[in-house]
């Protein structure tokens, strides 16, 4: 009962601060429509030039294959030698394509021209992809050629693509974005909880009352998990309606996954708020935390990267197993029999996460 | 409660922080049923000393005995008797003054119906339009007057009142005084501690207090008439000057 | 300006930097916590896949199709599987497939049980690649080993025949990051995300602070201009940021060896600017948010969401929907990266980035311009 008092207060202040409201409630759906946008948007459109020094045709019929395809962005097109370096170097294209006629030992010209790709290394991934495209193009080439000719290339690889047939990244990324937000909003909210209440000097008041130690950390912590799973609902039927992504597998478990993580992260919170001085410090310290959770759980790049001397570093990060544990019952309807571990996992973080938090509690009301 | 036992015993009381030294081994008693001011300018341990009788700062060295009571023993016990106004009144300053009564008054355990008949009193008091805005908004001398409210929801016996006055204009502060008079007749008993050396007066007994020791203490008569001043400023100057360069 | 508010500007740049060294504890947090950001996250956010791991299901169990299985095996980055549960016997579709579900391996090769005859007859077959779709980016890359896989064993089945001479000639090289280590694009990314958010976050508490202590009443009857307010309370973060910045590029630069092809004053000339964009947005954040609070996480979602997914940092902008690219416009991070991946791994110059730069400032101008105007407005309010 006095828990339900404490709970209505943390609500009413919430609510009396319109900024908070729809930084928790409006933003979310906005992030997740331009965060969706931004990942289902495949790589395309990729910016090249091309350079064309070849006199025969089947550069020039390679040539226009390219300038019709979607992928690629034909930038700037020459037939003449030029410094290839310059446009990469000023980030114009990411690709230069040079054909050249091709001559063989008796010094008679060939069938196909010589291709060289100049390719701008950075973007790693975008690079080898549109590599990838540009050799699929030529391939695609060969192929009709030699389909004329009444021969086919020997073996081809003929993909299917399981859990996510047509590869939208959209089906990959969108229900990663929930457990993101989730994260997001409760640990900004949760972690200058106590220290506010320093700053606004109705700690002690809140200290001398005849609230346990443990009502005031759950007190703290509901109200938050409330709102975190307000904005899970919110943030599952954007990505469900919205997206149109297809939920496969049980609600039950994607909540029961939830509220272990919650109780893990709603325990770290409280730990930074405990530490903290000043609101300042931390909501630095919530911002460091969230880039770290964020960008080693996968949701961006794949676990398996992160080298082994920081492995150590991805086991405990929570934000990971929900990830997983939300992509494999959404994409794949895998039932718990998939992702057992994962869940022990994340609920033996959740344990050591409230012991350590509640201890410090303890400590820092007892001062 | 038992009559021969002070309300509040403070023995050998001691507060370091680090190497500073804030309260330097005090002892004295708040007798039931009265009022004592505890005076001292900042910094003098006033708050320090509160907030170790309440538990909010732990005791170096020394014991605290509230009605008889081991604050170390048994501190949920102690929590229970006592009141406690902080400085500044901390009430939430998002929430509205019967907000605050509301989850003060929840928080110490009271029924839905008692709240009611609380939040009610409280209207009889103060006009419903400014009890319905948020404290933030409110003039001090309200403000004041629902800390002072809230912090005697619980019904404790023995109230801490850390500089109540402090920001608040002289009409108010006669009110406020008035209130505490009226809480004394009601048999509760009162530590206040001030700045303001013109509420000593209102105060059974003084303590003065500066550099974390007691520089005198008494009713205030008496020590006018024992230290042969004038006045309690004259008095408080003289005390202080005694004990300041240590 | 004239010179005569210089005095008072001052005189509020000094109280603003008292303010910061007054607080060590969140300076220190402010210059090191980058640093661990950069250390852990460089070395973990990565596209480069070492390991692949694949069943292959060889039906046919021919010569060939041993060869095609070795093709796969002898190449480094797969793993490949073969050897079912009891000893002795092949790893069966079943037993792949269930392999795939529960991401032990990441595809299924399927070499046909009639390859060879087929081959013989028509001159040519399907290779099946089950790919476990739910990782887009890893499918992708793994799909583009196995064309380039085939790719070179079709060159040698033609090549032993002697029928379509060779094929193609390809040759692709790679600039500027010749091993594609994706360190080279993340690593000067995390600069700019960080760097933006570091000075967004600096300013953004720099009066919502004193709104919260009520120490804004004083500013708002100063005589100071409003513009003057601004402008001295942002200056003092400049120094504060550009000295972080270069602790961080050099942290990039000596840790994980990222090379600096161009010229580093050129870089901090426009970190400046930079530095500037994000001290500006998080003063107008600190002008319209009522407590720290609310401005510590305005600030984050402003800054964070647009710097990862519309600046390019992860995602090419030119892939981008039109509505997106517009908005991409309206991100600070959006300019730098582009300079601060040209100017350290391509060698890139001041008179590339013109445009970028001036978008900067015009960008800094547009945010404190906007920052004065709300103050100013408060501070009408107020009296």
């Amino acid at each position: 009962m006095k828990l339900f008092y404490l709970i209505k207060k943390e609500l009413i202040e919430i609510t009396r601060q319109k900024e908070l409201l729809f930084l928790m409630f409006v933003s979310p759906v906005i992030q997740i429509v331009i965060l969706g946008y931004v990942i289902s948007t495949d790589i395309r459109h990729v910016p090249v030039g091309i350079v064309n020094l070849s006199q025969g045709q089947a550069a020039e019929r390679i040539v226009e294959r390219v300038r019709r395809s979607p992928l690629f962005d034909v930038r700037l097109e020459s037939r003449h030698g030029m410094d290839y370096l310059y446009p990469l170097k000023k980030g114009e294209v990411k690709a230069m394509l040079v054909f050249r006629d091709a001559l063989d030992r008796r010094r008679s010209l060939l069938k196909y021209p010589e291709v060289q790709v100049l390719m701008d290394g950075i973007d790693s991934n975008t690079s080898m992809i549109a590599a990838g495209y540009f050799n699929g193009i030529i391939k695609q080439y060969i192929l009709d050629d030699m389909e004329k000719l009444g021969r086919g290339v020997p073996l081809a690889g003929r993909p299917v693509f399981r859990f996510n047939p047509q590869l939208r990244s959209i089906n990959y990324m969108g229900p990663g974005i929930v457990g993101f937000l989730l994260t997001i909003i409760t640990m900004f909210l949760t972690s200058a909880s106590l220290v506010r209440e320093k700053e606004q000097q109705t700690l002690d008041t809140l200290l001398i009352s005849r609230l346990s130690t443990l009502e005031i950390y759950v007190g703290k912590a509901l109200p938050s998990a409330l709102i975190g799973l307000v904005d899970m609902v919110i943030g599952l039927l954007v990505v469900v309606l919205w997206f149109d992504i297809p939920f496969r597998g049980s609600l039950f478990y994607l909540f029961l996954a939830a509220l272990v993580y919650l109780a893990a992260i709603l325990a770290y919170s409280l730990l930074i708020s405990v530490l903290s001085a000043t609101t300042q410090q931390a909501m630095f310290f919530a911002w460091f935390s969230l880039m770290i959770f964020l960008l080693m759980s996968g949701f961006f790049t794949p676990v398996e990267n992160i080298p082994p001397a920081l492995r150590l570093v991805a086991d405990v990060n929570p934000l990971r197993y929900l990830i997983k544990i939300i992509r494999e019952i959404f994409l794949k309807g895998n039932g718990i029999a998939y992702f057992w571990k994962d869940l022990l996992a994340l609920a033996a973080i959740a344990v050591t996460l409230v012991s350590i938090s509640l201890l410090n509690f303890k400590r820092f009301i007892s001062k | 409660m038992n009559a021969a036992a002070p309300a509040i015993a403070v023995r050998d009381l001691s507060k370091n922080f680090g190497r500073f030294q804030a309260v330097k081994g005090i002892s004295f008693d708040v007798a039931p049923g009265e009022i004592v001011g505890f005076l001292g300018p900042n910094g003098a341990g006033k708050t320090t000393t509160i907030k170790m009788i309440t538990g909010l700062l732990k005791i170096t060295s020394g014991t605290v005995l509230v009605d008889g009571l081991d604050r170390r023993e048994q501190p949920a016990q102690v929590k229970r008797k006592l009141g406690y106004m902080s400085q500044k009144f901390s009430l939430y300053p998002l929430l509205t003054a019967l907000e605050n009564i509301e989850f003060f008054g929840g928080i110490s355990g009271l029924a839905p119906r008692e709240l009611k008949a609380a939040m009610a009193r409280m209207g009889e008091q103060v006009d419903a339009a400014v009890l319905g805005q948020k404290i933030h908004d409110v003039p001090p001398g309200i403000r004041q007057k629902v800390a002072l409210f809230v912090c005697l929801l619980p019904g404790p016996e023995i109230i801490l009142l850390d500089e109540p006055t402090s920001g608040v204009d002289p009409e108010a502060r006669r009110l406020f005084w008035s209130e505490i008079y009226r809480l004394k007749t009601q048999g509760k008993t009162l530590l206040v501690s001030t700045h303001n050396l013109d509420e000593a007066e209102y105060c059974d007994r003084i303590i003065i207090i500066h550099n974390g020791e007691i520089v005198a203490a008494g009713a205030p008569d008496e020590l006018l008439r024992r230290k042969q001043k004038a006045s309690i400023e004259e008095l408080f100057k003289d005390a202080i000057s005694e004990h300041g360069q240590d | 300006m004239p010179s005569a508010n210089m005095g008072r500007i001052k005189a509020i740049i000094v109280k603003e930097f008292f303010h910061i060294l007054r607080d060590p504890r969140s300076l220190t947090m402010v210059f090191i916590t980058p640093l661990v950001m950069i250390f852990i996250l460089g070395y973990s956010v990565s596209y480069d896949l070492n390991r692949i791991d694949a069943a292959v299901i060889d039906l046919d169990q021919s010569p060939l199709s041993k060869r095609l299985a070795q093709a796969f095996a002898a190449n480094r980055v797969f793993v490949v599987h073969n050897r079912g549960d009891a000893p002795g016997r092949m790893l069966s579709l079943g037993e792949a497939e269930e392999m795939l579900r529960r991401r032990e391996i990441k595809e299924i090769i399927v070499i046909p049980a009639d390859l060879s005859r087929r081959l013989a007859a028509r001159g040519s077959c399907e290779i099946g690649l089950i790919i476990d779709g739910s990782e887009t980016n890893v499918a992708n890359l793994v799909y583009q080993y196995d064309e380039r896989i085939l790719l070179e064993f079709n060159s040698g089945l033609l090549a032993a025949g002697g029928t379509a001479g060779r094929l193609l000639r390809l040759d692709t090289k790679i600039y500027f990051n010749p091993e594609v280590r994706s360190q080279f694009f993340f690593i000067p990314g995390l600069v700019a995300v960080i760097l933006l958010m570091i000075s967004a976050m600096l300013t953004s508490l720099s009066i919502s602070r004193e709104r919260e202590t009520g120490s804004i009443a004083l500013l708002f009857i100063s005589p100071l201009r409003s513009r003057e307010i601004i402008i001295g309370k942002t200056i003092p973060y400049i120094i504060v940021a550009l000295l972080d910045g270069v602790f961080i590029l050099l942290f990039a630069r000596f840790w994980f060896g990222i090379p600096l092809r161009g010229s580093l004053l050129v870089l901090l000339l426009f970190a400046l600017l930079y530095i500037l964009s994000g001290l500006a947005l998080g003063i107008l954040i600190s002008t319209s948010a009522p407590t720290q609070r609310t401005a510590m996480l305005a600030t984050l979602l402003i800054t964070m969401l647009p710097s990862f997914l519309l600046s390019g940092f992860i995602f090419p902008l030119d892939s981008l929907s039109p509505v997106l690219r517009a908005i991409s416009y309206a991100v600070p991070a959006t300019y730098f990266l582009r300079i601060i991946r040209g100017v350290i791994l391509k060698g890139a110059e001041l008179k590339h980035f013109l445009f970028e730069g001036g978008m900067l400032v015009a960008l800094s101008l547009v945010l404190l311009a906007a920052a004065t105007r709300k103050f100013n407005r408060q501070r009408k309010a107020a009296q």
